[in-house]
């Protein structure tokens, strides 16, 4: 969410002084947070129908935009006003849950895609023996006794290599070298 | 439409937006609301009598001060409305400031040795002031309603109720030039109950008036 915060509002400030090329970029990027957000509370056509009506309204309320504010809060208070608009005209619901700005930006499949391949590159630095260990107990959430009948060692010899692996991976990230 | 074939649309529309659109467009509001409240007031009520002495007066200017200060804040409080996740709250709790400054006024005036109690709290208007403030308010009231509807208000009864905070404190202070109460507690009383039923109002329209 803070890496969409700095791009898209330095997409939005482009934007506003007239440069078309980010701003296509800033709404096919929001146009993927829209569609998850609208997806997960309206129906199939009605998500589309606000997602576009939000785009609208980016575009004829972009002046409204104040570059001392973040720029998802401002996105994320025209999706919600949208939302609401629609459970009006809808009549489906009159209250619409409270949630938050996060909740727009939070699940994004990009980010969480990124995400994984970062962790994914970062486990590759393990050994074999060492990375499956903490990937499924860490990851994948298999229980350590699992995975010590799996791999025939005892409880606490699972629970102590994964302990140092997730160390030495820490000391990589900080600039050690975590292959030793 | 496809969102994509809409996107290179509103991309194609795309022009520049000046810093400062915001205020430009509050300003207007403010000028037209300001002048059609001036209008209602010269055309309706008039001004008071013994205008150039009164002006020199304290209690004209506790009355022009109080509701300067409220249109100011009323004014900030319409900027942070229209926009989308700002929030309210500063100006909100800066209202407290003038409050409670014209309220230690009125205690201080009240409490003065020989102070005529009713004279301070009723004056001769007393049962008109505040109903009359709402009318010299009402042009001010649209006037930036027009603005906030170009804006992006998101919770329409609080922005109605800030409008309604901006155009019930012009129109007090249009009202000012007319009205011949010159106590605090008055102005405190009176004047206060005024700009409180705007904001209510405003409030009140806001959930339907203001969407967009």
């Amino acid at each position: 969410m803070i890496v969409q915060e700095a791009q898209y509002r330095d997409w939005m400030l482009a934007a506003l002084a007239g440069d078309t090329q980010a701003y296509r970029l800033l709404l096919g990027g929001l146009t993927r947070n829209l569609r998850s957000y609208f997806a997960r509370r309206l129906d199939n056509g009605a998500a589309e129908d606000a997602v576009q009506e939000t785009l609208i309204a980016i575009h004829a309320k972009r002046a409204t935009y104040d570059p001392a504010l973040p720029f998802t809060a401002w996105v994320y208070g025209i999706a919600r006003y949208k939302l609401i608009d629609e459970y009006r005209r809808s009549k489906r619901r009159a209250t619409v849950p409270l949630d938050e700005a996060a909740e727009l930006f939070g699940h994004d499949a990009a980010q969480d895609a990124i995400a994984r391949r970062d962790v994914t590159k970062l486990l590759d630095k393990l050994p074999e023996a060492k990375r499956r260990l903490v990937k499924d107990i860490k990851l994948d959430g298999v229980s350590i006794a699992d995975a010590a009948m799996r791999t025939g060692l005892s409880e606490s010899a699972v629970k102590v290599t994964v302990h140092r692996a997730i160390k030495s991976l820490g000391e990589g990230l900080e600039g050690g070298d975590a292959d030793r | 439409m496809r969102t994509d074939d809409l996107i290179a649309h509103l991309a194609e529309e795309l022009g520049p937006v000046k810093p400062g659109s915001v205020t430009r467009l509050l300003l207007v509001a403010l000028a037209v609301g300001l002048a059609a409240s001036a209008i209602v007031m010269l055309s309706v009520l008039g001004p008071r009598h013994h205008f150039a002495v009164a002006i020199t007066g304290f209690g004209m200017w506790v009355k022009i001060a109080y509701t300067f200060i409220l249109a100011a804040l009323g004014f900030w409080l319409v900027e942070r409305a229209g926009r989308p996740g700002a929030d309210m709250l500063r100006p909100a709790m800066m209202l407290a400031l003038p409050v409670l400054v014209i309220v230690s006024l009125a205690a201080l005036q009240m409490a003065a040795p020989g102070a005529d109690m009713h004279r301070l709290v009723m004056g001769q208007s007393a049962r008109v002031c505040a109903v009359l403030i709402v009318m010299v308010a009402a042009p001010s009231l649209v006037a930036a309603f027009w603005a906030l509807r170009q804006l992006a208000p998101t919770r329409l009864g609080l922005a109605g109720a800030g409008a309604g905070l901006f155009a019930g404190s012009l129109g007090a202070f249009v009202y000012a030039f007319h009205c011949l109460e010159d106590s605090a507690p008055f102005v405190a009383i009176w004047y206060t109950l005024g700009i409180a039923l705007t904001t209510a109002i405003g409030a009140f329209a806001g959930r339907w008036a203001l969407r967009w």
